[in-house]
């Protein structure tokens, strides 16, 4: 009962409670910011890339945007993190943002990546007549997409963003190498006070599952009142 | 001298002139022309894979013709084919060339003759595809300029009814009604909802304003995806084989709404298998055969006297 007593001298007496609910904080909001930029960054990449226009400035857009989904998905997000917060925005003289801020941008980069391959499958998956029948009265490419295809693919890939915040929260312990205080530094560093980490890594990852398994029905809750809806 | 010149009967409302289109390698139009006059009920027959829905699709440029030109009214919609304006070829560069390499062949032709020999040439060996100069393009661009509408504007225009509905699957039938009226500021929510209000009780369907289109029987989705294109207001209606995907019991309500939109004036083009709606509402049938228009007739002629022998025998099949 040794580990169990250092444990809480730690976590309660030296108040690493505190740590570990701004950790949870900086976790959650991180994962959170990161998907809502994923999603908006992701669809108008989607969008873009699955362009038929001839406008040289789309055609440029596709370009670059292939290569940045090909860096985000093709380099392990440490790296990422690394080379972005070390290397490029010191170049660009964002040298200075508070890592945290820098945290987010950069999942949330990372997450328009994934989430513009998701978009993408979303938006092909639905019925080419529906595109058809808008053009058809006359809308915009654009207005067609937002008004019907985009809320049809949304309500089809549900479950796979569910899946992607799911892998933004479990990614996100590798802030701390930027040096932000997640839930996983904030644990390490109570295992740290004392070495002593069998406890507070267990805890650690209970919370991850604990996390994952709230978001993983929220999603669920989610599909199903969709599905019910269309059933009206 | 020879000129196909574009001078436009106010009548005709769609004119598809000399139509091909290819997917890939496979050339599915093969210089198509037809006229579309207004108030006329144009029914488009023929055997599958004639491409009866390529030259409708054609019309309101859901698909883009490989050569070509779709007028809509005086307006154009497609790039033009520089083939199909004597005016436009003799700008270019080729054309002058020619004019002189064939005066001193032949010296006695007159300016008459040996234009129109010299575009003759010109078409038949597709010369416009060589690089030509700036005058011709700039002679291009010009007419271009001049006649080009916008494919969105047009669209307003028509309407378009399809073999699979297509119903807006995330909205609402009121919702499907109104969505491209009010996206497009023709009218207000309200004016729109009105509107929509009316043509669902005209087909009796007004208490299935507030449902889902996946809980609709086929007839009525296809009534209502009709209803959709008329709070356009649109000045012609294109069917795309619009009873083919439905049970048999549930034909006759949509042919039915077909035959009261004809008889208030609408200007339909049609491609069906019902040879009944053909006979009794079509004011010309056309019959298209491996890409081509192969006879064109009023309904008593076209049945009692079919010329085409693809025709004939496409008729006793199924008559
Ligand atoms: N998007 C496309 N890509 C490739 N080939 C196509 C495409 N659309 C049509 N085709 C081909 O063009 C040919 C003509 O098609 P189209 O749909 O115009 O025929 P149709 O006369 O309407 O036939 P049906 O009575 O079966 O509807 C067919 O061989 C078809 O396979
Ligand atoms: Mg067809």
């Amino acid at each position: 009962m040794v580990i169990w007593q250092m444990f809480v001298d730690s976590f309660i007496t030296q108040g690493g409670y505190k740590e570990a609910l701004k950790g949870l904080a900086v976790t959650l909001v991180t994962a959170i910011s990161a998907l809502i930029i994923g999603i908006i960054l992701g669809t108008t990449i989607a969008f873009i890339l699955l362009s038929k226009s001839n406008n040289p400035l789309v055609k440029t857009l596709k370009i670059f945007f292939k290569g940045y989904v090909a860096f985000f998905r093709g380099t392990p997000i440490a790296v990422q993190l690394l080379f972005i917060y070390f290397v490029i925005f010191p170049a660009i003289g964002l040298g200075l943002l508070k890592a945290e801020i820098v945290g987010i941008i950069i999942f949330g980069l990372n997450s328009g990546a994934y989430v513009s391959e998701i978009m993408r499958g979303g938006i092909l998956s639905v019925d080419k007549g529906q595109t058809e029948a808008g053009r058809a009265l006359g809308l915009s490419s654009v207005q067609t997409m937002l008004k019907i295809i985009i809320p049809q693919a949304v309500k089809n890939v549900i479950p796979t963003i569910g899946n992607e915040f799911v892998s933004l929260l479990k990614e996100t312990s590798v802030l701390s190498f930027i040096g932000v205080m997640d839930l996983t530094k904030a644990f390490r560093e109570i295992g740290g006070g004392n070495y002593e980490y069998t406890i507070p890594y267990l805890i650690l990852a209970l919370a991850y599952l604990i996390l994952v398994y709230i978001v993983t029905n929220i999603v669920k809750n989610i599909e199903r009142r969709m599905r019910a809806s269309d059933r009206q | 001298m020879i000129d196909n010149n574009q001078t436009f009967n106010n009548e005709i409302l769609v004119k598809v002139n000399n139509v091909y289109k290819d997917f890939g390698k496979v050339k599915v139009l093969k210089g198509v022309s037809c006229n579309i006059k207004k108030g006329e009920k144009v029914v488009i027959i023929g055997p599958s894979g004639s491409g009866k829905s390529t030259m409708l699709r054609c019309m309101n440029l859901l698909e883009t013709p490989t050569y070509g030109e779709i007028w809509f009214e005086d307006k154009l919609l497609t790039p033009v084919d520089p083939y199909l304006h004597f005016d436009i070829i003799r700008q270019s560069n080729t054309y002058k060339q020619l004019i002189v390499n064939e005066k001193d062949k032949n010296p006695d032709l007159t300016d008459e003759q040996l234009d129109e020999q010299v575009i003759a040439l010109i078409k038949k060996d597709d010369l416009l595809k060589k690089r030509e100069g700036k005058e011709f393009k700039l002679a291009e661009k010009k007419f271009y300029n001049e006649n080009y509408l916008d494919v969105n504007l047009t669209r307003r225009k028509m309407g378009m009814v399809f073999q699979h509905f297509n119903l807006f699957n995330n909205l609402n039938v009121l919702d499907n009604l109104t969505l491209a009226p009010v996206q497009l500021k023709l009218k207000t929510k309200e004016q729109a909802e009105e509107k929509a209000m009316e043509l669902l009780c005209r087909i009796g369907l007004e208490d299935k304003a507030k449902v889902y289109p996946s809980t609709l029987s086929g007839g009525q989705k296809q009534r209502i995806a009709i209803i959709r294109a008329l709070a356009m207001e649109p000045d012609v209606m294109l069917f795309d084989e619009p009873t083919s995907a439905l049970d048999p019991e549930m034909v006759g309500e949509v042919l039915a709404l077909m035959k009261e939109l004809a008889d208030d004036g609408m200007t339909m083009v049609v491609v069906t298998h019902e040879m009944g709606f053909a006979k009794e509402v079509a004011s010309r049938i056309i019959f298209m055969d491996e890409g081509k228009i192969k006879e064109e007739n009023s309904p008593q002629e076209f049945f009692a006297n079919p010329k085409d022998e693809r025709l004939k025998e496409f008729l006793s099949k199924v008559l």
